[in-house]
């Protein structure tokens, strides 16, 4: 019999055990890593440390999880306060490397497959925009889910999703016959 | 040039296709190992209830004379008769057994461990 989130929670909760919290980071850390990955534009390295403190920070503050939005979702708000954080050292998030990043990303000097189009395109896309479209579209979160991870007001969120696609898909349209 | 797929949502689902699984590779490993360790609550509840017994037995033994009904109780078993103390012997015997057995058959197998 396979043990629910909730299981494995209440006996980190309770028991303080370990091996119930490692079970949760083994079934939780393909989409963290996965998200980081996105949001670091593919530094599997960086992505991958930044998943291990979101792991720690989410054992030390376990507590503070009071079960109203699903686990997973709680994780992509710490994973998200990690990347924040870590943004904020490196000034990402003034713009000047999103600006250099854009330059660098220009689909006609890349690979002609559409998947790593879609990625380049991804990855050109600012910060806000690329947040909340990894998150709903490819994470599959709904819009309310998206606006607790980030922080941000559930129509903001829409309108970060609905301008980013309209970017990829201009992007991308752009390979088009 | 490639092709595009022509239905509405096909970007949606290009991204989802985009994040594929990645494998652990030795990454909950590397978790766990950086976790702070903390006395587990089990433990903490232990020691707890042995401090209180410890405490609870010494203020037993000072509160009543010096455990001067301990010395009367082993008196009088020292004079009961062999039969009652062979029965006496049987029967705790049984009792851990019996205990053992509950024990063992109501543990609940750990899938996890």
């Amino acid at each position: 019999m396979e043990l629910t989130d909730a299981d494995l929670l209440a006996r980190v909760l309770v028991d303080g055990d370990q091996h119930a919290f490692g079970e949760l980071v083994r079934r939780h850390q393909s989409p963290v890593r996965g998200l980081l990955r996105q949001l670091t534009r593919a530094d599997v390295e960086l992505a991958d440390d930044l998943a291990q403190e979101t792991f720690i920070r989410a054992y030390k503050n376990i507590r503070s999880f009071r079960g109203e939005a699903k686990f997973s979702t709680w994780l992509y708000r710490i994973a998200y306060n990690v990347f924040r954080d870590q943004a904020r050292k490196r000034k990402e998030l003034v713009g000047i490397d999103e600006a250099q990043w854009q330059s660098q990303a220009d689909p006609q000097t890349a690979d002609p497959g559409l998947r790593h189009d879609l990625m380049n395109a991804l990855n050109s896309l600012p910060l806000h925009e690329r947040s909340a479209i990894v998150l709903c579209c490819q994470n599959g979160l709904s819009h309310d889910e998206a606006a607790r991870v980030l922080e941000i007001p559930l129509g903001t969120v829409k309108t970060n999703v609905l301008r980013g696609r309209e970017k990829l898909k201009k992007i991308l349209a752009a390979w088009g016959p | 040039m490639n092709e595009l797929p022509q239905t509405e949502d096909w970007l949606d689902k290009q991204l989802r296709e985009e994040a594929p699984y990645i494998d652990d590779s030795g990454f909950t490993g590397r978790v766990m190992k950086q976790l702070p360790r903390r006395h587990s609550l089990r433990t903490q509840r232990a020691i707890i209830i042995l401090t209180a017994t410890i405490v609870s037995v010494v203020i037993a033994y000072f509160g009543s004379g010096e455990g001067w009904f301990v010395r009367e109780a082993l008196v009088r078993a020292a004079t009961l008769p062999p039969l009652t103390v062979f029965g006496f012997v049987i029967a705790c015997g049984l009792l851990l057994i019996v205990g053992g057995l509950w024990a063992a058959l109501t543990r609940i197998r750990d899938p996890i461990a």
